[in-house]
């Protein structure tokens, strides 16, 4: 009777078992995810989490059409992306801040310089799944409408930016996914994030107590990046020939003009326009400050180029959150120096 | 021989291997003058040409009479070259001709073996080589007296090869030497069917923008002594690059554009003042 008991409750005390709501774990340590850490802590999965049903999905081919345009991956052949740019043209795909929670560009060339990484106009691609808000800003300016679907919506921003500053064609379902794929594998870190020690335990406690309200946590994580990069357009000096007034600084004009300048410009990589280490590129740019052509560094570097027929692509601009006035002064002064 | 050709391969292969700083633009466009460059396009470049040589400027039959050559049109190019590769480019151009064969559809095939480096093994030059194929489409005539007789369908052809050898020693000056083979199937009584050259070309970058251009070919061969009517092509240009576009403007006594042409037919004498403004316009496009 007893064992007739047992067996009939034993689906019962199954049931019971499995529907018993199961504490997520997650190890903490410094490579830990840190949208896995908020989920674990109940914050809701963002929209572009990515769908590996699709048919052909793979990680190694978002990571093709990111850093290569073009490729093949385990037989699978990938069509160009863009006859101009790869996404690499214009995002980094490592941290490029030291401090994720702040826009400071003058810190943000300086950890570009010291890790050998080119300072770029465009966000880095390292955390783009941990921000929320794209396109921001004057981007509308831009824009238009276009910005509007992709400001909230990561595959939206992605194929904008496929289209529109790539200018190359609209990812298929396929390849977007991977493309989303692969940076979910550039998602931030703990490591990144800086937490001071008292933080670090404050969201191990609540990991280890579900009973806990996990919002303050969850804020706590969230301080410290930016959900979104703000972007501010900003004018040339009103007076060109004079600049913006500021005294130049060489050491970081010569820091910009290698680790942004010539990222792109160097041996024509990304641009018909050379630019070296020569005194005659110097001497060009340093005669066209005052003009209001893109020969001029200042027009250029504050309101980009056009799309030219044949090369349709063009140079995006610095924001203000990319190139400070003091370091807009700083690369004249370096231009100038090397022109003497 | 396998030990040589074993031993190249390695030099090359070792030599692209090591860390290096590749030296950019030895000169800017894929020809000088009269004669190639160095250089090749990138992969993926599509490079549209057009050139143009005008008749003589001054002269017998230049000045005021042909508003100084600028009514005559010796030679004209319309062509295109593709990079298959960063050390890869296809050409094709179809020119006039000014030579006894005409309407010319010209073929070129480049490779760049060496590439000009700094680093921890330089290498202290950049050598391309460059293969020609020449077909000229003209009317076959019926006088068999005349080149364009063309007996055999292979009389319309002309080929060849040429080594280019190029060092850029400084961001203004660049030096390049050319020692080629033209080999024409059909020519004229007394001619030689082979003809060895020696050209040399330099670029002097003046501003970032404008260049001084100069090229020469010197035929090395027998039917070429001085005293037979050929001479030696010289041409001096000025060169402009605005990004994307180079456009030259050059003067030359070469009368014809492609190796065909004006390497085995050079009857213009710059002591007689026959030489011709021409000029090429060069656009680059990513495909």
């Amino acid at each position: 009777m007893k064992k007739l008991l047992i067996i009939a409750l034993l689906p019962l005390i199954i049931f019971l078992a499995t529907s018993v709501q199961t504490k997520r774990t997650i190890e903490l340590n410094e490579s830990t995810s840190v949208w896995e850490l908020l989920k674990a802590l109940g914050e809701p999965e963002p929209n572009h989490t990515v769908n590996t049903e699709v048919r052909g999905y793979s990680v190694a081919i978002g990571k093709v059409i990111v850093e290569n345009g073009f490729g093949s991956v385990e037989g699978k052949k990938v069509r160009l992306q863009s006859k101009h740019f790869v996404c690499t043209s214009c995002h980094n795909i490592t941290k490029e801040d030291p401090d994720l929670s702040k826009v400071d560009p003058q810190a943000r060339l300086d950890y570009c310089a010291e890790n050998g990484m080119p300072y770029l106009q465009g966000t880095t691609l390292y955390g783009a799944v941990n921000r929320m808000s794209f396109y921001n800003g004057d981007y509308e300016k831009k824009y238009g409408d276009l910005v509007t679907p992709a400001r909230n919506n990561l595959r939206e921003a992605i194929q904008l930016c496929a289209v529109e500053c790539s200018q190359g064609r609209r990812l298929n379902t396929m390849e977007l996914e991977s493309v989303l794929g692969y940076l979910w594998t550039l998602d931030l870190k703990l490591a990144d994030l800086n937490l001071k020690d008292e933080e670090f335990q404050k969201i191990e406690s609540h990991l280890k107590d579900n009973s806990k309200d996990h919002t303050s946590a969850i804020a706590l994580l969230k301080s410290k990046y930016l959900q979104y990069s703000p972007a501010h357009f900003v004018a040339p000096p009103a007076d060109r020939k004079k600049g913006n007034g500021l005294t130049g600084d060489l050491e970081n004009g010569k820091k910009f003009y290698e680790t942004s300048c010539l990222h792109c410009h160097e041996n024509e990589r990304y641009s018909f326009f050379n630019l070296d280490d020569s005194k005659q590129s110097f001497c060009y740019l340093n005669g066209r400050f005052g003009k209001y052509s893109h020969a001029s560094v200042y027009q250029v570097a504050r309101w980009g180029t056009p799309p030219h027929p044949g090369k349709r692509a063009y140079m995006p601009q610095y924001t203000a959150e990319k190139m400070s006035e003091q370091q807009l002064a700083d690369l004249r002064a370096y231009i100038e120096s090397r022109a003497e | 021989m396998n030990k040589v050709i074993l031993f190249c391969l390695l030099f090359f292969i070792g030599n692209s291997l090591t860390a290096q700083d590749k030296v950019f633009e030895t000169f800017k466009d894929t020809r000088v003058i009269n004669t190639h460059s160095v250089e090749v396009l990138k992969h993926r470049n599509l490079d549209f040409r057009i050139g143009h040589r005008f008749g003589d400027l001054l002269g017998d039959n230049g000045g005021w009479p042909t508003f100084y050559g600028l009514e005559i049109a010796q030679d004209v190019l319309f062509g295109f070259e593709y990079g298959v590769s960063d050390q890869l480019t296809i050409g094709l151009s179809r020119t006039k001709g000014s030579g006894p064969l005409k309407q010319l559809i010209n073929g070129t095939l480049k490779y760049r073996i060496l590439h000009q480096s700094t680093g921890e093994k330089p290498m202290p030059v950049s050598l391309t080589v460059l293969g020609i194929g020449t077909f000229s489409t003209m009317q076959k005539s019926k006088d068999p007296d005349l080149i364009n007789f063309f007996e055999e369908t292979a009389h319309r052809l002309v080929y060849g090869g040429q080594i280019l050898i190029a060092r850029k020693f400084s961001s203004g000056f660049s030096l390049q030497l050319v020692p080629s083979y033209i080999h024409r199937n059909i020519v004229p009584f007394g001619d030689a069917n082979g003809i060895l050259s020696l050209g040399v070309a330099t670029r002097i970058q003046m501003t970032k923008v404008f260049g001084l251009i100069v090229d020469a070919t010197l035929p090395v061969s027998g039917s070429r002594p001085e005293g037979t009517g050929y001479y030696m092509p010289l041409g001096v240009g000025l060169e402009i690059d605005t990004g994307g576009h180079v456009f030259q403007i050059n003067f030359t006594n070469a009368t014809g554009i492609s190796e065909a042409d004006y390497i085995p037919y050079t009857t213009s004498n710059w002591g007689d003042n026959e030489f011709r403004l021409g000029f090429t316009i060069s656009r680059i496009f990513n495909l």
